[in-house]
């Protein structure tokens, strides 16, 4: 792991209708971390995961990812946008386009590759989360799982340096699971990836976690490895991560 | 009562300027695009022109034959009887090219097109596609909103004139069976009562009512929030503004031009 903030908010607060979620909230991620940002619903990790990666605008304190303040120029926001990848708890894919398509996408859009380096690149995401048989198919006929997993290829497509997932366990079996951790592994052996998940349940994937940072009103109430989690002195520690 | 007046005009200055802005943005989207995505903006333009044009022909060409044929069989009947019989072109270039023509085309956008429009947005917006869209930093406006608009005008302008020429020609072709007048005869008079100004009208007010029509329908499916419930609430909201808007487009160039 380098020693390099990749992302960083400094005193950050933001609200959700008229309620504050993050709350004055500190966090800094290293390139090549993996952080999961755990708490119970409406705990405030979603939104300081969409903080992070630039989808929302604090209402204070500032955001900076990759270096670049995605409060700034739109230009600067959309090359930005093409250095991360997001999937979100529901699948998001776009329902006209076909699996293939929905992958493709962005490689499309940004101009980044010819069409055979672009054909080539999908097919090695979809082969990558085990859903290659499904390059035809629609998403509206997909299961949540394979759904996500598609998700999670289109998210890797533009060879993303950050990687968020909001809700790891939202959708997917005990297998996908599996799956999801082999992918993410062999991401991490091939390339500096670095990732920010979120949990909402205590799960075996701790384990391949970096760092835990447990929120609840926004706050961080605990930030450390997964295996000194069960020393904090904390009720909802002892219920995310002892139990 | 007064307090309602008030925070009704509000909410509806403040509509009118959402509208306007969003206009701004697909119109500035489509004079000076984006470096990015020509390719796939260009492919959803083509697709806007197919679904919202090229798929209401059969539609729009049974209405404007049923249109012209009741205005031609009804002028054609009636004006003989009052001595107004060379005016029978007049009266269909009145009601047909210039107002009727636009109108109804419009109309049938708007029910076959529209609807599905905000829907489809709205639908995007509560699966998040919107969300991912942005995440992958693709611009929603210059890629769901500007190829809808110019879709839509460029299938109103060519949808408002295979109208009129069903309506004019088609119509009349079916009621020789009941009118004498000479095929021939007629068109030289439809062609004395048509001037430029009407052809130019015509494919002013077809573009302002694509405009609206595209505008107004993205505005309502972008605002749907995260229930699936305010998807045909949004729907039904821009059917009846875009009808609405039409009208008084339709009114405001009448009465700018022609009086």
């Amino acid at each position: 792991m380098m020693n390099e903030a990749v992302i960083t908010l400094d005193h950050v607060s933001a609200s959700e209708g008229n309620q504050v979620r993050v709350d004055d909230l500190n966090l800094t991620v290293q390139r090549g971390e993996a952080v999961a940002l755990v708490g119970s619903h409406a705990s405030g990790k979603g939104l300081t995961l969409r903080l992070c990666a630039g989808l929302e605008a604090p209402e204070s304190g500032s955001v900076r990812i990759l270096g670049v303040n995605p409060a700034a120029a739109s230009e600067e926001l959309l090359d930005l946008r093409q250095r991360v990848g997001f999937v979100f708890a529901k699948p998001a894919l776009i329902n006209s386009l076909s699996v293939f398509d929905n992958v493709a996408l962005p490689l499309r859009y940004h101009d980044t590759l010819p069409e055979a380096a672009i054909q080539d690149r999908v097919m090695t995401r979809l082969v990558e989360c085990g859903v290659e048989d499904l390059r035809d198919r629609f998403p509206a006929g997909l299961a949540m799982g394979d759904a996500r997993l598609v998700a999670l290829a289109r998210a890797m497509a533009m060879d993303a340096e950050i990687l968020f997932v909001d809700e790891v366990l939202f959708g997917w079996d005990a297998d996908e699971l599996v799956r999801f951790r082999k992918i993410v592994e062999h991401y991490r052996k091939q390339r500096t990836l670095t990732i920010i998940v979120t949990f909402s349940a205590p799960t075996g994937l701790f384990a391949m976690m970096d760092r835990l940072v447990l929120i609840r009103d926004g706050r961080v109430i605990a930030d450390c490895p997964p295996v000194e989690a069960s020393r904090v002195d904390d009720p909802m520690v002892r219920d995310f991560v002892i139990m | 009562m007064i307090a309602w007046t008030g925070k009704k005009t509000v909410e509806g200055i403040a509509y009118a300027a959402d509208v306007l802005f969003l206009s701004y943005l697909a119109l500035k989207e489509f004079l000076s695009p984006a470096r990015r995505g020509r390719a796939e903006v260009s492919k959803a333009v083509t697709r806007q022109i197919l679904l919202i044009g090229v798929g209401a022909l059969p539609v729009v060409g049974a209405m404007a034959m049923m249109l012209g044929l009741i205005v031609i069989i009804q002028a054609g009947l009636v004006l003989p009887k009052v001595g107004a019989d060379a005016f029978l072109a007049h009266v269909i270039v009145v009601t047909v090219v210039r107002e009727l023509g636009p109108l109804l085309t419009a109309f049938i956008v708007i029910w076959r097109s529209g609807t599905v429009m905000g829907a489809e947005l709205g639908c995007m917006r509560v699966d998040q596609e919107i969300d991912a869209l942005e995440a992958m930093g693709i611009h929603v406006i210059g890629l769901l909103v500007m190829p809808r608009v110019v879709g839509a005008i460029v299938s109103m302008v060519c949808l408002t004139v295979y109208f009129d020429l069903v309506a004019v020609i088609g119509g009349f072709v079916v009621a020789k069976v009941v009118l004498t007048i000479p095929f021939a005869a007629y068109l030289t008079e439809i062609e004395k009562a048509l001037s430029l100004t009407d052809i130019l009208i015509t494919i002013i007010k077809s573009s302002l009512f694509g405009l609206a029509i595209a505008v107004i329908c993205c505005h309502h499916g972008l605002s749907v929030g995260s229930a699936m419930t305010e998807v045909p609430q949004q729907a039904t909201r821009a059917l009846l503004n875009t009808v609405a808007a039409c009208l008084i487009l339709d009114l405001v160039v009448s009465i700018s031009l022609y009086l």
